[in-house]
């Protein structure tokens, strides 16, 4: 057992790295465990050892400054740390995977900042080779410095669609096409809480400048219909959309050897479902959402969610959240930090209220899971159809859980976190019923794959400790 | 012609570029980068070939750590490409 | 609508005892809290060894191997023969002495040497001090339970609702069942609700002295050929078998954590843990394998570890079944005598009387 902290936090993104600091300023011994080798969460990640320099970004600026923060505060922080499981007995519990072995710690308070991954309808031909996910090439970008090929296809919703498009051109990439959804008046429909954010939207309106004088097109309202290819991307099929996302009968063609494809992004909400913190869907917030207060207070004692885990709501919302989740748990353990909390949720609610006009672009419309066709593969792990989903589902299986039990799905390497938006989608579809009635299947730990010899630790069989044996 | 956002390629300074290997294969990548974007440089996009059907053929897909996609085999372990920073000499395999 | 019986629960017990039913001439409905066979039966290991079964339910088990069997690739039935391996002298003599009854019972169970052993087996640790084998033993896909049985009630036009917990029983001339989706009036009622017969048998006022085991399972990515049988250990607290499909499925009945009435159980890193290092120690070479998920079932527990078959006790018209240890293999065969029972004849083994004092194990 490895050091006893107040609190232990997942995730070192924009929440939870505020959180960590916000707690230790308090004197709070505070853990903060990632995965990744350097703080930032996928916003913020940091360059790669492989980059000796390199241009500022608002985002390498911002991960940079959370970076150096932390390494001045007395938050210990582990990177390259991959919880994998958690209980809860007086304190919590927590087995960490690190560098090939698993180590246990202990926190009075934990908090859950696992951020967001993203939903890729599937279409036929997504698990080419070259197909990545929109908010997959930011990670390859910020990481790596990488355009995802020489001639890329940038289909998706919202903003990320023209920052995916821009930053490939920013890395010397070469944009074949932005193909988005969204319809230029789904835009302007987000403009009041755009204004509030002037310098996001003059941001936003330089990319999209840039791209129209370098002659990229922009096809709005339109979709990625299919991948052509075997072994890799030789071409990218879109066609127009219906208003409700309905792709039209006419298709375009588009030479192209990558695509980088998304749907918006959805919380990651498996380790707070695994620890029984209730959910309710809410389609503004990118789906189906683990219950907690904006100071990160959930049913759960001891629990706390901050930033894009509990909710879409972007990285400054996170920030502010971060900040009020490791206030009130300093308040928690007897500090009085009322005042800065006012201040941090006041921040939050006007950050969360811009975050959700940007999740609202890209909230599934009825015609988009038409997208998928009845042999295109759903479950990537196990390579299961749409056919052979909307069969279980027509024999009787009304439930994610059902359909994971009777066809795998869900029961691969990913463990379901690619296929059960989709899977769901395809029992409301069949069954009638509205996608908040139809429940994500339950979490099972771990929360990544864990080398069993790592999980098992070193051991002397013969101290292992064996119950008696099952009755004779 | 006037580019609003600049082209950066030129002004990323990269480390030493070291050798690997892909399934037999010698390749070269930059030091500390993420093996699948290591191979994407090398152009290897195909990574592995799924275990059923006609073993269709994948690649890094989700770029976090999650979708095991981009799963290959380095010293008798499966491991995440993306999740794997590039050292010299790796030897690295496909998983089927 | 009035049906002949009630069924609560919806696993191997409920399902197989309404097909037995029915092909009596009942009309049946089948409740279930959730989906179909999402319990025990849908989350269990799938081994079917008896080398892990209890001696005097050996009858029993052997009858539910051939059901099985006669399931086959709808189940994911596998007949691979399975190794109960002893790695001290201890557990040798355990072995020894736990085996040679179970034969002795019916179980074509042999002893056999390392030599035989590293034939058969040679990713097996070398550790093996004694070990036993059964050709009858192998395994099936407990996933597919509920799909399975969905099947077949539909097939036999049997009426079954699933998302449909009953929350209250009322007693007059019939059993009237509150459930969320309205009263569901029947003519008797059967009780198979696995773990949570305790709370059910309470809203007709018996106290059933069923506790819930947390058995833990696990299943690895998919690996190379490791083994081709099912590895089990002397003290039954591992079973281990690697699919079709290259997974292995590690358990052997470690415990979790949680209660069927809080609806979630919990793996435990302190007893997974140790599970996984015992299914190391046997087979060395899967410590490079990634578990990709553990998961635990509620398996429902008497004192005395053999099933309650039989009439509920002081409620006429009321029956209970569940099955403790190895309800899995049994579940098919002894729905079959549950359901002779219940139409009104003589079961073809014993059932197991529910009123009985738990406290000594029945004759």
């Amino acid at each position: 057992m490895s050091g006893d902290y107040d609190v232990a936090i997942v995730g070192a993104g924009p929440a939870g790295g505020n959180a960590a600091l916000a707690a230790a300023q308090h004197g709070l011994r505070v853990l903060l465990l990632d995965e990744q080798p350097a703080a930032g969460g996928q916003v913020w990640r940091a360059k790669s050892s492989a980059i000796l320099a390199a241009p500022a970004t608002e985002e390498s600026t911002a991960g940079t400054s959370l970076r150096n923060r932390l390494a001045q505060s007395s938050v210990t922080h582990l990177s390259g740390a991959r919880v994998w499981q958690m209980s809860q007995d007086d304190g919590w519990k927590l087995e960490v995977l690190q560098g090939g072995s698993s180590e246990t710690y202990t926190a009075k308070k934990l908090v859950l900042a696992t951020g967001a991954r993203e939903y890729v309808q599937p279409v036929p031909g997504w698990t080419t080779p070259g197909v990545i996910g929109l908010a997959g090439a930011t990670a390859l970008f910020k990481q790596n410095l990488r355009a995802p090929g020489q001639r890329t296809v940038v289909c998706g919703t919202g903003p990320l669609v023209f920052y995916v498009a821009s930053e490939i051109r920013r890395l010397g990439g070469t944009v074949a096409a932005v193909i988005t959804p969204n319809a230029r008046m789904d835009w302007a429909c987000a403009t009041p809480a755009l204004l509030h954010r002037p310098a996001l939207l003059a941001r936003g309106a330089l990319w999209v400048a840039d791209l129209k004088l370098a002659g990229v097109p922009i096809y709005w309202q339109h979709a990625v219909t299919g991948v052509d290819g075997d072994t890799e991307v030789t071409a990218v099929e879109f066609a127009p959309l219906s208003h409700d996302w309905t792709p039209e009968a006419s298709r375009v063609v588009i030479r192209a050897d990558s695509l980088c494809l998304g749907n918006g992004l959805i919380p990651q909400i498996e380790a707070a479902q695994m620890l029984g913190v209730p959910l309710t869907h809410d389609a503004h917030l990118g789906g189906w959402v683990p219950r907690a207060a904006p100071d990160g207070v959930t049913d759960v004692a001891g629990l706390y969610l901050c930033g894009d885990g509990a909710g879409i709501r972007g990285a400054e919302a996170a920030v502010h959240q971060g900040t009020l989740t490791g206030l009130r748990i300093a308040a928690d353990m007897g500090f009085d930090t009322s005042t800065a909390r006012d201040s941090s949720r006041a921040l939050w609610a006007r950050a969360a209220r811009f975050g959700r006009a940007m999740t609202a672009l890209s909230i599934p419309r009825a015609g988009l899971a038409r997208l998928s066709k009845d042999d295109t593969v759903v479950c990537r792990c196990e390579g299961i159809t749409k056919a052979g989903i909307t069969q279980e589902i027509t024999h009787g299986a009304g439930s994610c859980n059902a359909v994971k039990s009777g066809l795998r799905a869900g029961m691969g390497p990913c463990g379901g976190k690619f296929c059960q938006t989709a899977v769901a989608q395809i029992i409301c579809t069949e069954t009638g019923q509205d996608v908040a009635q139809v429940a994500p299947p339950t979490a099972r730990p771990p929360l990544c794959p864990v080398p069993l010899d790592a999980a098992a630790g070193a051991f002397d069989y013969h101290a292992l400790p064996i119950p008696k044996p099952a009755p004779l | 012609m006037i580019r609003l956002v600049p082209n950066h390629a030129s002004k990323i300074k990269r480390r030493d570029k070291v050798g690997f290997t892909f399934d037999g294969l010698r390749l070269e990548g930059r030091r500390g980068e993420s093996l699948a974007a290591a191979l994407l440089q090398a152009g290897h996009l195909n990574l592995r070939t799924a275990p059923f059907g006609d073993a269709p053929a994948r690649g890094a897909f989700c770029h976090m750590g999650i979708c095991q996609e981009c799963a290959v085999r380095i010293e008798g372990r499966t491991v995440e490409a993306c999740r794997t920073e590039l050292t010299d000499g790796l030897v690295v395999e496909r998983v089927s | 609508m009035s049906y002949d019986i009630a069924i609560i629960g919806g696993g191997i017990m409920g399902c197989a005892t309404a097909l037995r039913l029915a092909e009596g001439g009942m009309h049946p409905i089948v409740l279930d809290q959730g989906d179909l066979g999402q319990g025990a039966s849908g989350v269990n290991a799938g081994t079917l060894s008896l080398q892990i079964k209890r001696v005097q339910l050996m009858p029993y088990a052997l009858r539910g191997h051939d059901l099985w069997a006669q399931m086959g690739d709808a189940v994911g039935f596998h007949k691979s023969g399975g190794y109960t391996l002893a790695f001290n002298a201890r557990e040798a003599e355990l072995l020894t002495e736990r085996q040679t009854l179970k034969a002795e019972a019916g179980a074509p169970i042999e002893f056999v040497s390392n030599a035989q052993l590293r034939r058969a087996a040679p990713n097996l640790t070398q550790n093996v001090v004694a070990a036993s084998y059964c050709a009858e033993d192998g395994y099936a896909n407990s996933s597919l339970t509920g799909q399975y049985y969905r099947g077949r009630l539909q097939d036999a036009g049997i009426a079954y609702r699933t998302h449909s917990p009953v929350t209250a029983i009322d007693k007059t001339t019939a059993f009237e069942l509150a459930t969320p989706q309205g009263t569901v009036r029947a003519k008797r009622l059967l009780l198979a609700a696995g773990a949570w017969l305790k709370p059910v048998a309470a809203m007709l006022g018996v106290d059933l002295p069923v506790q819930a085991r947390v058995n833990t399972v696990s299943v690895t990515e998919r690996m190379p050929p490791l083994m081709s049988s099912v590895i089990g250990h002397a003290t039954g607290l591992l079973t281990m078998k690697q699919k079709a499909n290259g997974t292995v499925l590690i358990g052997g009945g470690w415990q979790g954590r949680g209660t069927p009435q809080d609806g979630r159980g919990t793996v435990a890193s302190d007893t997974l843990r140790p599970n996984l290092a015992l299914a190391q120690y046997a087979v060395p070479s899967l410590g490079s394998a990634r578990v990709l998920r553990s998961w635990t079932g509620f398996e429902a527990n008497v004192p005395d570890f053999y099933p309650l078959a039989g009439a509920l006790p002081h409620v006429a018209g009321a029956y209970v079944l569940g099955c403790v240890r190895g309800g899995y293999t049994i579940g098919p065969y002894i729905s079959r005598l549950m359901g002779d029972f219940i139409l009104g004849q003589e079961p073809e083994l014993p059932l197991f009387d529910p009123g009985r004092a738990y406290t000594k194990e029945p004759t």
